[in-house]
This record gives structure tokens, sequence and C-alpha cells, in this order.
């Protein structure tokens, strides 16, 4: 089956039942998305499919065959963070960061729908996620700061 | 993975000495043989090593960011190891918020020792007094004139210095830092925000085999019939691996090493006889061994009896699961008689004497290496996952990677005991408290778990500070702020409630009977910020407050919330924390918004469900960690004083937020909710 990601064309040789997650993870060796729950509960796991943020770890590869999917590797373009990675990086919206690809790839899905999410619509797009560690109150200002970045961008 | 070879063949500069140091504070364990703490090389770059390890509390960057500090050198210049016991000075575990004040610290003697050899040498190249000279950037220079400098570099050329930190090494003053004390980005956040941070998950040893390990579906089963025909047929199987009771499957891949587990076929024999949650907190009193009697003065009898008020209060804490992010993990790989693991413990030195003890090897046979570690809470001090990986290596001849899943991580992780305590005060009709006894009932097998944050800190002439440990139902293991947090919980809404029947402001009544200089200024900053005053009057929503104590630090909470039918959202919390001098404020921050977030859950939601050895919500979706439309406002307040020696900041956080929120929510609804979680409990 063939699978697009980060733009780029894979062959691979598995099970159509097998998770997303796996293939990434193991055929791909894309471990920036992360196993946390296995059952969609955490959002550790969670990527792009054309734009839209899915738990890998409860989706069958066979069902994302054929959409871009993007992972954590591929939104950096080089050197060149995406904004919601810079704002990461100056709000330390982490500690452990385990669950950070996750939030990063939930933000990036919003942004993509709705350039100007308010404090509502942030906190709906990232309730699938789970921080134990609880950095809620830094993803939330590193969210409004790369909304506000990528507002001033679609603006010039 | 490629493992770093010799760190120390090209250096020119060694630092040793013990790895801890507490100068006259006192040492919570041995300091340790003395050991490489610190190493330069003929280009001026430096290694540090630690036996710390990084599960989110920022230690890399809080080292990394002394060590630079003391030397006088570019961030980018510092390399630190940590957690690697073929590579690093011994060290217990990573837990109590030690690090900063025992590690840390010494590490920063280790850096200014290297810095005045370097000085020294300069000092002898020019032919004068090393006192003239000043440091910057990795370059020394006669004071006052930057031009004539020379390079550490420069210096160390055909040098081979060995070093032992002095006794009387001093080091420098806040005024002098140029990291510490500033909100830098954190050092590690490049590789955190791109998916290359490495977890022991994602860790790839060629020829790797990936495991899985049968476990029974309650505690206490036995399995009386066990059939692995199925496995066999899985694509990719390899072998199983039997050793009396331990069953584990071995694939070419991990999602067909949990088919293989899905296919064995058990008779299980389960203990239908133990206890369920339904038994709290009855069974906490039948089963509690031995009081410990932490502080006893005065006669108790007499003060009740001369009170103008007596008030009795029992004060429940269920268990409450760490859940880390990261589920535990290991990868094991033998190569001639020698066992490397990675595995994210909080204790790598832990986890290598004990794989030697169980596996019959020597230390020294057996190298544990921590990688990231997504969240550790005080679980992941445990060595199963580790010895699971280790054994299935062992029996296939391969490199062999375990993975919990998150229902193993929920069950067979350890959880925060379970506490029952009972509180009887005296106190006068003007608010004077003259007698307070306090006896605490923690489940687990060490009284000493629950005697953290026991005593109380407000003035008292007669009490009696009693803690016994209980049997546990359910493995009960280490937690953020283990038993200060329920100590606390219980103490601090009884205190609120002695004010309440006496009408008198919480805050106004804490600083009454408190004359702890510390507790005293973080209390009041706390609530001046909070603005308290007004808030208590003005606002319609439910507003309360909570202090503590724990690992050498100081904090004062204030929330703000309201209740509507069965839900509590809480909307500001202020937090206070006096930690002393701050080596990284946005490193205190967060771990104080984080100890906030985490507390929330133990007061409002998280409650670990069990029913005769079985566990009844082992899934994020039944056992309610805090989301983000939980999270308030946090505002966190430093009040600590620069000169005062740092304290722990990882922990302290989370030991007023409960019994705050709790008070806040008797504040709007009148309510006094005694017993933990609050939600399920409201009217």
């Amino acid at each position: 089956m063939q699978l697009l990601v980060n733009g780029e064309t894979y062959e691979v040789d598995v099970d159509g039942e097998t998770t997303l997650l796996a293939v990434l993870r193991h055929d791909l060796g894309l471990t920036g998305s992360k196993y946390g729950c296995g059952e969609g509960d955490c959002g550790a796991c969670t990527v792009l499919l054309d734009g839209r943020a899915t738990n890998s770890c409860i989706t069958p590869v066979d069902s994302a065959a054929g959409q871009a999917i993007t992972t954590i590797e591929g939104l950096a373009n080089g050197n060149d963070l995406h904004p919601v990675q810079e704002a990461f990086i100056e709000h330390t919206a982490f500690q452990c960061a385990f669950c950070t690809p996750g939030f990063i790839m939930s933000l990036v899905a919003l942004f993509g729908r709705n350039p100007r999410p308010d404090d509502r619509q942030i906190r709906g797009a990232l309730t699938g996620n789970i921080c134990r560690c609880g950095t809620y109150v830094r993803i939330l200002q590193a969210a409004k700061a790369a909304a506000e970045r990528l507002g001033r961008r679609g603006g010039e | 993975m490629t493992i770093t070879s010799d760190l120390h063949e090209d250096a020119v500069l060694v630092v040793t000495g013990p790895p801890q140091w507490a100068g006259e504070l006192e040492l919570p364990e041995p300091a340790g043989p003395e050991a490489t703490l610190l190493t330069m090389n003929r280009q001026g770059d430096t290694v540090a090593f630690s036996g710390k390890v990084e599960y989110g509390q920022s230690i890399r960057s809080g080292f990394t960011l002394a060590i630079a500090d003391e030397l006088d050198v570019p961030l980018a210049s510092v390399q630190l190891i940590l957690g690697d016991t073929d590579l690093v000075p011994y060290d217990r575990a990573t837990l109590g918020s030690q690090s900063t004040m025992t590690v840390g610290i010494q590490l920063r003697r280790a850096a200014a020792t290297a810095r005045r050899a370097l000085i020294a040498l300069a000092a002898e190249r020019w032919a004068v007094d090393a006192t003239s000279l000043s440091t910057s950037e990795g370059h020394i220079f006669p004071a006052g004139e930057p031009s004539q400098r020379v390079s550490y570099a420069d210096l160390l050329q055909g040098q081979n210095l060995r070093l032992l930190i002095p006794e009387e090494m001093t080091i420098k003053d806040a005024e002098d830092f140029v990291f510490m004390g500033k909100n830098l980005p954190r050092i590690d956040a490049l590789a955190r925000v791109t998916g290359q941070a490495k977890y022991s998950q994602d860790i790839v040893v060629d020829g790797m085999l990936h495991g899985k390990v049968l476990r029974p579906p309650s505690y206490g089963a036995s399995p009386q019939q066990i059939d692995t025909a199925g496995s066999e047929r899985v694509p990719g199987f390899v072998m199983v691996v039997r050793d009396g009771d331990f069953v584990g499957v071995l694939c070419e891949r991990e999602d067909a090493s949990e088919q293989a587990l899905d296919a064995i076929r058990v008779r299980w024999r389960e203990n239908l006889d133990l206890p369920s949650d339904s038994d709290f907190p009855g069974i906490l009193k039948e089963t509690a061994g031995e009081m410990v009697i932490l502080r006893e003065e005065g006669s108790l009898a007499e003060e009740f009896a001369k009170a103008d008020h007596v008030l009795d209060g029992s004060y429940f804490i269920p268990y409450i699961a760490n859940a880390p992010m990261e589920p535990s993990a290991a990868v094991a790989s033998w190569e001639d008689g020698k066992l490397t693991v990675w595995s994210g413990d909080r204790s790598p030195f832990g986890v290598r004497d004990q794989l030697a003890r169980d596996l019959d090897m020597r230390e020294d046979q057996v190298r544990v290496i921590a990688p990231e570690i997504g969240g550790s809470f005080g679980t992941k001090g445990t060595v199963s996952v580790a010895y699971e990986a280790a054994l299935l290596s062992k029996a296939a001849g391969r490199p062999v990677r375990v993975v919990h899943s998150r229902a193993e991580e929920f069950m067979w992780g350890t959880v925060r005991p379970a506490t029952l305590i009972e509180i009887r005060s005296g106190f006068q009709a003007d608010g004077k408290i003259v007698a307070w006894e306090c006896t605490a009932y923690h489940t687990g097998d060490l009284a000493i778990r629950g005697q953290r944050g026991a005593d109380t800190p407000y003035n008292t002439p007669t009490v009696r500070i009693a803690v016994a440990d209980c049997k546990s139902p359910l493995k009960s293991g280490s937690y953020r702020s283990l038993g200060c947090a329920g100590n606390h919980f219980a103490r601090e809404v009884h205190i609120d409630e002695i004010a309440a029947s006496l009408h008198m402001d919480p805050v106004e009544f804490r600083l009454m009977n408190l004359t702890h200089p510390r507790l005293r200024r973080v209390l009041s900053q706390t609530a001046d910020r909070f603005d308290w005053d007004s808030r208590r009057t003005e606002s319609s929503s439910g507003i309360g407050v909570a202090i503590g104590y724990d690992a050498g630090s100081y904090v004062a909470e204030c929330v703000e919330l309201v209740v509507q039918r069965k839900v509590v959202r809480v909307q500001r919390v202020v937090a206070g924390i006096d930690c002393g001098m701050v080596v990284n404020p946005e490193g205190v921050r967060n771990q104080v918004e984080g100890s906030i977030i985490m507390g929330m859950g133990t007061a409002l939601r998280e409650e670990v469900e069990f029913d005769a050895g079985r566990l009844l919500n082992p899934v994020f979706s039944r056992y309610r960690v805090p989301r983000i439309n939980d999270a308030p406002q946090i505002e966190v307040v430093l009040a600590g004083d620069p000169t005062t020696p740092s304290t722990g900041a990882g922990e302290p956080g989370i030991v007023p937020i409960a019994a705050a929120i709790d008070n806040a929510v008797y504040n709007t609804t009148e309510a006094r909710i005694r017993d933990l979680p609050i939600v399920p409990r409201l009217p």
C-alpha cells in the first residue's frame, strides 16, 4: 500500500488493519507520534489526515491511504519551525513533552481551518489531548501567540 | 542507538568530588564517594555528569545554566550527561525535589573549582595576582581590559589538571549570574517540539524483538492452565518465554506481539475475597500498624477541657493514579555478557543494582541508561519493565523492547496511598488554637510515607501528631509530595472549619496563629496579589485559601471558583512559593502551575476504583485527569529571598491546592466536603 507522509510517498507492506501509529513508528521510523493509551483517549498520537487532527492509534492504516498524512516530523521546513512550534518554545509550553507533538498537531489542524480562533475554540480543539504535567496554561498562551503570528502572516 | 563513547578521553581538566553537597544543611542521604563531576577538553568544551534524570522537571536546563554561570562559559559549550550508570556518579534516585539543593549546588562548586584553576593559570602566565582577573564567555582578562583576553582553550594547551573540589569552595552571588534567574528557553526545547526527543518507546536497537507479558485480570489471580498455541499462528511470531507464572511472547513487530498476547488462552483462578474501594475508609483503621508519634507536647486532655470550643474532623483521600503520559517501557540488549538497558526510570542505579541481583550478575555487568522520561510524579521507580525486557532478551538472544499498555500502566504501576486523617482541635473564642491532635493512617509499608508534612506549622501549646501505616489493597507507591499533600488537605480544611465556626477571615485566622516568618510572608504576598480582602467581600464566586510547606519551601494558594450543579469550575489561582534563591524562574513557575493542575485532579475527580482485586477505571475516559477545559488562570508569585539557599520547587505547589479548592467550595455552597474527590460528593 502507498502512503503519502510529510510530502513523501512510501510503499509499506502491512496488513490494512494495522494502526497508522504502528506503521509510522515501526515501518517509517517516525517516532515523534507517541503511544499514550491506544484508545484515542489521550491525543499523544495525533497526526493530520488531509489537515484533520486524527488519533493515529485507532486509525487503520488502509483508511489513511490516499490522504496526505502529516506528522510532527513534517511540520518544520528545514530549520524553519512552524509558528506553533516556535510559540511552544517561547512559552515553554511543556515539561516532559511526551504529549507535545500531539498538542502541536491538534493546534496546526485548528489553525488550518480557523486562522483566528478564540480561547473557547482553542480549548475545544485540545480537549482530546492530555498533558499530565499540567502545562495547559502555557499551551493556551503558546496557542494564542501562534494565532497572532499566523493572523499577521495571513494579513500580509 | 549509538552510545557516547569515552567522554573522558580528551579531557585536560577533570574535577572530582562527592556528587552531592548541602553545606550546613543536612543531606537526605550520604554524599557518595568521590567521582568525576566535570571535565573540559582542549577546545574548552565542558562535560558535566549527574545521576539525576530528566522527567520534565527541567533539571537539564537548570544544571546547565548553573554550570555555565559558575564557569563563565557560553551555554552551548556545556554538555550534561544524566542517568547513565556507566558514565555518571552514583545517585539513589531523582525524587523529593532534592536535585537543585544537593546536586545542582555541587555541580556549581565543581564548575567554580575549574574556573579558579583556569584563573590561576592565567595569573601565572601574566605574572599578576589572580584577584586582578575577570572571566566572561570562556575567556580571562585583566579586570577592565577585556581586549587583552585569553581563552580557556588556550590556557589548557599542554595542561592535564586533576582537581578535587576544596571544602571551602565558594560559589557566585545572585547579582553575578548571567543565566540563572533569567527567563530563558529550555535548552532541550527544540528536540521536544520537533518529535526528536527519544523516550524509551522510541529506542531502536539492531535486531530488536518486541515483547509482551501476560498479566492476570485481577490482583492475586494465578493461571491454572495456559495455552499459547494461538500465539504461534500470529505472523511475525518468534517465541514464547515461560518461567513459572511468567509468560512472555516475542514477535518481530510490536503490534504482532499484542496480537500474540491476546491469542494466549488462560484459565485464571481469581481471589474474590480482596477488598473493594467501598471498604474505605474503615479498612484503614482496622489494619493500622504501630502508631509513630512525631510530636507530643503538653496535656491535650487538660487543654481540650479548658478550650472554649473543640472541633472534630475526619478526612479521607482515595488512591490516586500517577498516570504519566508515557507508559513504562524498556529496551534490553546483551553483548559479551554485558546487559545494557534503556529505561525511563527515576532511579537508573536502583534498576542496575536490582537487575544485577535478580540476574545474578555483577553491577558492572549491567548498564542502565535513562532516555527522556515522559513524566514520573513518583512512579517509574520500579524495576519490572526493565526486568521483563532483560529476561526476554536473554531468552531470545536478541535485543528486546517491552512497552506497557495504558491498562498495564494503570493496573501494575503504583498508586498514591489512600489516607484517613482524624483531627481534633481545641481553640478559644478569640481564635487562638490551644490544642491540636492529628492521627493519620496512610496505606503502605512504611509510616514514614505519611510523616511528611504531618506536623502543624500553627502555634499551639499542646499537640500530638501520630502516623500509622496500614495494609494497602493496591500497590502504594510514591507520588508528587508523597503523604504531604494528604496531610495538608486535612489540616488546611480543618483550619478553615475553625475559622468559619468563629466567623473569622481565613487569611487573618491563619496569620493570627502563625509565627513562622517565611510562611507569614508567602501567605501575605499571595493574598495581596489575589486581592483577597476585596475578592472575599465582592465576588459572587467561591474564594478559598490554604498554605503549606514541603521540600524546604513554603507555599500559599488562593482560589476563586464557581460551582454549577455537579461541576466545579476553578477560574483563578494565585500561588506564592518561597523556594529560596531561584535558579530558573520559568522552570519554577512551570512546576508550580503543573502542581496546581495535578492537584486539581486529586481534589475534584480522580479516584482509583477497585472491586475484589479488579481495577474498575484503568482508562483515561473513566479515570478523569484534568484536561485543558479545567485549566484556570494561574499566577505564580516568587516570594523567596535570593540570599536563602535554593529549596525544592517541583512538588510544594501541590500541597495546598486541594484544601484551597475545598475551602472555596464551602465558601460558595456551604457544603463542607471532607472526603476527596469533591465533585461526586457535591450536594
